[in-house]
């Protein structure tokens, strides 16, 4: 553990944009959680950018922690040296997707419903109990590296963190899987969807954050084989999508969504990091695109209300709960690097 | 016992006396309709059609805004079929929203009722909100039905979703919904669905009604009877000597 921190650690051009992503965010998530109401939604558009903000950190969060756990289980060095790390970053991710749920949830005191008054049927219950599980996971596994014990607890720890990771990213999908009557929302794609967007997005954090090594080097290969299949899997839906006869259904893919997982795989080695940071661009546009699409058509009573079909695009305090997200996972992801690290990362 | 209701779509005359009932019973917020309509124009001019649709939530007995509350804050009454919810255990995911095929749930994104908090008079003399409001005794409007808080809070709280209850209150009273009673032309009618004596089920085994959107599986207690066509305009909905109203 680093404790000759100093205040200069903290001056940096990094710093001072991650304070200002989360006094600008940070205010206008107060501002929603106790005041008002800023956020561009109506009681048929309900989850917008605040919660594709968590849904986008969650699964980033679960890649990095499925490919942590693949590597204590296959006791591939190139991952497991860089064990702390990737602890640091799963975690951060974590909280600052918790971060931007929060804002958009009505009532976080009463989250301890979720314990006493538990509902198995309900996929949110599982996907909240899983993440919740997983944190607790991250953090035990967090501790217990900073202790430096290791043994016997390693390998079912890392079995339990890929398994609760794999099912929370499928339950995410299911959230939207599993609603009815509505056209753009159903089946075990979507589960795909997030499981693999998972990987994706959490391969690319590994090699746009951490420095060129051994482990940039797997997290490339698993970027890029995972973009592959990702692609593919746009594709399918693409072509779903044009001859679908579902009525309703507006579709959320398009063939332009392809061109990040591309580019990535055709050229990551050129520039890792540009394309790194354009995969996880890829990965949100998928991801915005599905969870809003699927409430675009509005049902019954709300249809004279909001017109048949709304359209939506995020306002800017949406915009800056998105920044506040990712500004809560890059500070705990910092302080972590500059706190918890035996090797200190250079002050950027 | 199960509750429902059956509308008769030949009697109902589109004039919305129910949703304004509903309204005032349940202290609804600026916006938000327990009790609202669906309409739809089809057709070609001449044989142009208008359907007047009133809906509301339906206490589907396979109810997936049930299925999808995390917490069990939407849950089946099962004495008595209705679909309930409990603010007190709403965490505001709105998944219920999302899942309910109907549209017939709101969220409070903010406390609703705030412009009767204002301190500010029109004019000289007048009363503001808060003094009528203070004056009236009455919670979030000054008329706020203290009734309606016997079962559900009046003022629901913010992050929390609201939707029709049957006006389960006065229910146990042995009173009907208020958008029954305040139907002027009958064509609302409650009672024991699950009884196949009762009033209601009698009107569905003999005009074959449907809910919406059956075909989802989610089996509504809402069930419509008889699409209006103007050749039956005489025809009554029951036999001559039974009870024609609410
Ligand atoms: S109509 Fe909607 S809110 Fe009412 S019970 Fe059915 S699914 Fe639930
Ligand atoms: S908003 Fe409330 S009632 Fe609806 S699903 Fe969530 S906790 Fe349940």
């Amino acid at each position: 553990m680093n404790s000759n921190v100093s205040r200069k650690d903290f001056l940096t051009p990094t710093w001072i944009l991650i304070a200002a992503g989360l006094v600008a965010g940070g205010a206008v998530g107060l501002y929603e959680m106790f005041f008002g109401h800023l956020f561009a939604t109506n009681s048929s558009l309900v989850w917008t950018l605040p919660l594709v903000t968590y849904i986008f950190l969650a699964l980033m969060s679960t890649g990095v922690s499925l490919i942590l756990a693949y590597g204590l289980i296959m006791k591939d060095e190139a991952i497991t040296r860089h064990t702390r790390a990737l602890l640091i970053m799963a975690i951060g991710m974590l909280l600052g997707g918790f971060t931007a749920l929060a804002t958009e949830l009505g009532s976080l005191l009463n989250m301890v419903w979720i314990l006493l008054s538990p509902n198995p049927s309900s996929p949110i219950w599982w996907m909240g109990t899983l993440y919740s599980i997983e944190l607790v996971l991250l953090a035990v596994k967090l501790v217990l590296d900073l202790k430096g014990r290791h043994g016997v607890f390693d390998l079912p720890l890392a079995w339990g963190t890929l398994l609760i990771a794999a099912a929370a990213a499928i339950t995410i999908g299911a959230v939207f899987g599993t609603v009815i009557g509505r056209p753009d929302y159903h089946g075990a794609f979507l589960s795909v969807i997030t499981l693999v967007s998972a990987l994706v997005s959490g391969a690319a954090a590994i090699v746009l954050l951490r420095p060129q090594s051994a482990l940039t080097e797997t997290a490339g290969r698993i970027f890029r084989q995972t973009a592959l299949l990702f692609a593919g899997l746009l594709l399918v839906r693409v072509a779903y999508e044009a001859h679908s006869t579902v009525v309703g259904m507006l579709g959320w893919a398009s063939i332009w969504m392809l061109v990040p997982f591309i580019l990535a795989l055709v050229l990551l080695q050129y520039a890792p990091r540009i394309l790194a940071f354009i995969g996880i661009l890829g990965v949100l546009w998928v991801q915005y695109s599905f969870i809003i699409t699927g409430q675009l058509v509005s049902l019954g009573q709300t249809a004279h209300w909001y017109g048949a079909v709304q359209s939506y695009q995020p306002n800017i305090p949406e915009a800056l709960i998105l920044v506040l997200g990712v500004a809560v996972a890059a500070a705990l992801i910092k302080l972590g690097g500059q706190f918890l690290m035996d090797e200190r990362p250079p002050a950027t | 016992m199960g509750y429902g209701m059956v509308i008769d779509q030949q009697l109902c005359v589109g004039c919305a006396a129910c949703t304004i009932a509903c309204k005032i019973e349940n202290n609804t917020p600026v916006g938000f309709n327990w009790c609202d309509k669906i309409t739809r124009t089809s057709g070609k001019f001449p044989a142009v059609r208008y359907e007047y649709i009133s809906t509301m939530c339906n206490h589907c007995d396979n109810a997936p805004c049930v299925a999808a509350c995390p917490t069990q804050a939407m849950y089946k009454d099962r004495q008595t079929g209705l679909t309930l919810h409990d603010t007190k255990k709403c965490i505001g995911c709105k998944a219920c929203i999302v899942n309910c095929p109907y549209g017939v749930i709101s969220f409070n994104w903010e406390r609703p009722h705030q412009h009767w908090a204002q301190r500010d008079r029109l004019a000289e003399g007048c009363f503001s909100p808060r003094e009528m409001l203070e004056e009236s005794g009455g919670e979030g409007s000054p008329h706020g039905n203290p009734e309606r808080g016997t079962t559900y809070p009046v003022v629901r709280p913010a992050g929390s979703v609201e939707k029709c209850t049957f006006c389960d209150h006065r229910l146990v009273k042995g009173l009907a919904p208020a958008c029954v009673d305040a139907c002027p032309s009958g064509a609302r009618q409650f009672g024991d669905i699950d009884d196949p004596n009762s009033e209601v089920s009698k009107l569905v085994a003999r005009h074959g009604g449907k809910g919406l959107r059956e075909e989802l599986g989610t089996r509504p207690r809402v069930i419509y009877i008889r699409d209006y066509k103007p050749q039956r305009r005489f025809e009554p909905a029951r036999p001559a000597g039974e009870n024609q109203g609410a």
